[in-house]
């Protein structure tokens, strides 16, 4: 059984089937469109230019030297942003999986809170916080920390009561028992909720960037828009994918190297 | 729900007395005081159907696609070989940065709204379908195999429910993506709609409004959600339903 | 006159990496009408695999132009499932549909065949057979085990198939509810005049039930012994588990499974 689960989720043969020629073949749809479009599209066109444009695209009118900042930005917002979704999901999960009554008395709330558009947050936010990190990092906390608190609450619903009576009959303080037993019990539960908020932080930090103006890869998209420069447009979202593919492998490889440790355990 | 009833108490209270006295944020009776003004007077009535026509077509629409692309992935094994890499690396791009291209290619119109929508719907259901059908017991398929089944016949008796948890799971997923996507197109591109009435009253600053929107938007996020459950639970065996709507 | 005919067959079975391991090899029997075979051998040995050829599920593989390797089921070469077989698998939780009822579920290999009463005749004539006709309604995961694989030989005799493949079916089941499914086999076997091949990796089960015993063994594996089972027909668990034609057969097997002490 154990061994089973091992071998299913061994990050090295997943990482080596990942880099067989197999998925490189997969890209030639991909490669096909791009050169068509390079072969008919117009350099000058106001929809399509050819991709050969969108690179010289992002350096001109000086416009160069806000491509790193802007990257920097939308990267510190996404980082934090999760950071505190993490935080504040793993803390009001815990709360409503261990306690019945807590979790009854904010469900509907939540679910209110959870079905909400994170695009019609915005406003709200800028209105009440102010065009600021503060806010972007608000909206991108709210957005994001959903996946966490449920992963987090069903892991501990989940738990075999056991490994709570053991830690009380080993009379165990209760910071003990949350940090020592609690945690890391659900720590893949948490692992998961974190990967699944991850693309989420990044899409809202780009849409909070984009509505607001306020600094970033997001705001530089919507900035070339607005002043017709389709090439730009074209280059900033390949930029938006490529950073999101570091970000979501980035957290693919954090979960499997905490499940190889865990498998490692056992 | 009681927990609701008492925030909104505690929250009347701190702004009727300016105990907490944040700028703009008004106290619960103003807004039910707007919402009032906007149900019968208003636009908000139009504005919500036009968002929920909009989804709703737009969601079906994606749905179509995303299950006849993701039966195709998942039954073809050439199919997938040679087109998912692709996939993988175009749904890695935010759904929300093609909305500055939409703009630039549609122009402030429905048809970008509706191609936004479509666009990002897609992608769960597509996803989702993959994975369901590919994950199916080998032991199944045989038993298609083994009855001489035709490919639709295996297809429509045994794929598709064998596959349906995870396709509702998708659905599920491109319906609320859906939303955010028209409420964002609305904000910023089609003059219509929900996202189009926020926009409006934040430009007017008129708090109360502005969450009067804010409210029917989850409101509407809420019903959708519900009542794709109600659709999903009439036609899953219960068993099926519990992974479903876990998250 | 021979259901059956399998002549030097050799199989493959390709492993996740892509690389291909030759599983069978010159494996020759044949299987009369109306006969209940049992296949036996360690695991691993390529049992499944031979059931799977048989069922027309898994191609054998003939690598030279020269080989002779054939699979014939009524004087017909095996290419896909054949007409007028059917499959019991050992997984009966991923082999039946959950979103159907027993009913539907074993009506499934007649849909589009039969007309609607004459599909219900014969939904009830199968689920009576196994001895579920009062679950018509019910759905598989409410069902047991037994139960379970019971509809699963429901489904497999609602097209009444001349022969009946079935792939270590009691293998997941407790020793009193197998010892059950035995008997009831049994008499469908005798009731229908089925040919059965069965698979399975218990002794006592292959000799209780079957005509013959083939033994499957080696890498790649080919029939190594081939041992009658004289015990006359209606056979039962008590009286043919101790008779003597019983003892010396599944000694036999025994000495060519494990070799003689």
């Amino acid at each position: 059984m154990t061994q089973d689960r091992a071998s299913d989720i061994a990050p090295s043969t997943r990482l080596y089937e990942r880099i067989r020629l197999d998925s490189l073949t997969g890209l030639l749809p991909l490669v096909l469109l791009l050169s068509v479009w390079q072969l008919i599209g117009d350099p000058e066109s106001p929809f399509f230019p050819a991709p050969s444009s969108w690179w010289p695209a992002l350096f001109t009118l000086g416009q160069g030297d806000k491509i790193i900042p802007a990257i920097l930005d939308t990267v510190r917002t996404f980082g934090l942003g999760l950071l505190g979704a993490t935080i504040l999901g793993v803390a009001l999960g815990l709360s409503i999986g261990v306690s019945r009554t807590f979790g009854r008395a904010v469900g509907p709330t939540f679910e209110f809170a959870r079905a909400l558009p994170p695009a019609a947050i915005v406003p709200v936010a800028t209105l009440l916080l102010g065009f600021d990190e503060t806010m972007k990092i608000v909206v991108v906390v709210l957005a994001a920390l959903w996946p966490i608190l449920l992963n987090t609450s069903s892991g501990v619903q989940e738990l075999n009561p056991v490994l709570l009576d053991t830690a009380r009959s080993l009379r165990l303080s209760t910071t003990r028992t949350l940090f020592g037993v609690l945690l890391p019990s659900v720590m893949p539960a948490i692992v998961l909720g974190v990967r699944v908020a991850t693309p989420i932080a990044l899409v809202i930090t780009l849409l909070v960037e984009y509505l607001t103006a306020v600094n970033g890869v997001g705001a530089l998209v919507g900035e070339a828009q607005r002043t017709f420069q389709p090439a730009r447009v074209y280059a900033l979202i390949a930029i938006a994918g490529l950073l999101s593919l570091v970000v979501n492998s980035g957290v693919r490889f954090v979960e499997n190297a905490v499940q190889r440790r865990r498998v490692g355990d056992q | 729900m009681l927990v609701l009833v008492a925030i909104a108490g505690i929250w009347e209270v701190l702004v009727r007395f300016s105990i907490a006295d944040v700028q703009f944020l008004p106290a619960p009776s103003e807004i039910a005081a707007a919402a009032q003004g906007e149900i019968f007077g208003g636009e908000l009535v139009g504005r919500l159907i036009h968002t929920v026509g909009v989804t709703a077509l737009g969601w079906g629409i994606a749905s179509v696609i995303g299950v006849g692309l993701g039966l195709l992935l998942g039954l073809s094994p050439t199919a997938y070989r040679y087109s998912m890499t692709s996939f993988e690396v175009t749904r890695a791009i935010p759904p929300i940065t093609f909305v500055p291209a939409a703009l630039l290619i549609f122009g402030f119109s429905l048809k970008m709204e509706l191609v936004l929508v479509i666009y990002g719907g897609i992608w769960p259901v597509l996803i989702n379908t993959i994975g369901g059908v590919r994950s199916i017991a080998p032991e199944l398929r045989d038993v298609g195999t083994m009855l001489r089944l035709s490919t639709p016949e295996t297809i429509r008796k045994i794929v598709l429910p064998a596959a349906m948890p995870s396709v509702v799971v998708g659905l599920r997923l491109g319906l609320s993506l859906c939303l955010v996507l028209a409420v964002v197109a609305e904000m910023v591109g089609n003059p219509e709609g929900l996202g189009n009435g926020l926009i409006r009253a934040r430009q007017a600053l008129q708090p109360a409004l502005m969450f009067v929107y804010v409210i029917a938007a989850g409101l509407l996020g809420v019903a959708l959600n519900a009542g794709l459950r109600a659709t999903a639970r009439a036609f899953l065996p219960g068993n099926a339903l519990k992974d479903v709507f876990a998250s | 006159m021979a259901e059956y005919e399998c002549l030097n067959l050799r199989a493959e079975v390709g492993s996740r990496r892509g690389a291909k391991r030759l599983v069978l090899d010159g494996v020759s029997f044949e299987v009369g009408a109306g006969e209940f075979v049992s296949i036996m051998g360690r695991s691993g040995v390529g049992k499944t695999t031979l059931l799977r050829v048989l069922a027309g599920l898994h191609e054998p593989s003939a690598d030279s132009p020269t080989s002779d390797c054939m699979v014939r089921f009524s004087d017909e070469a095996v290419a896909g499932p054949p007409e007028g077989v059917s499959l019991v698998f050992q997984d009966y939780t991923s082999s039946l549909l959950p979103w159907r009822s027993v009913a539907r579920n074993v009506e499934l290999p007649l849909e589009g065949r039969l007309s609607k009463a004459d599909r219900q005749v014969r939904v009830t004539e199968a689920l009576e057979m196994v001895g579920l006709a009062d679950r018509h309604d019910a759905q598989p995961f409410e069902l047991s085990g037994g139960m379970q694989q019971r509809v699963q030989l429901a489904r497999a005799l609602a097209s009444r198939p001349a022969a009946l493949l079935m792939d270590e079916p009691f293998g997941a089941l407790d020793a009193l509810t197998k010892a059950d499914l035995e008997d009831q086999l049994l008499e469908i076997f005798t009731a229908t005049g089925t040919t059965v091949v069965f698979v399975t990796h218990d002794i006592e089960e292959a000799v209780y039930l079957s005509d013959r015993v083939l033994v499957l063994d080696g890498s790649p594996a080919k029939i190594v012994a081939e041992i009658p089972v004289e015990s006359p027909r209606p056979r039962t668990q008590m009286h043919t588990r101790e008779s003597p034609e019983f003892l010396r057969a599944r000694h036999r097997v025994h000495e060519v499974i494990f070799g003689t002490e």
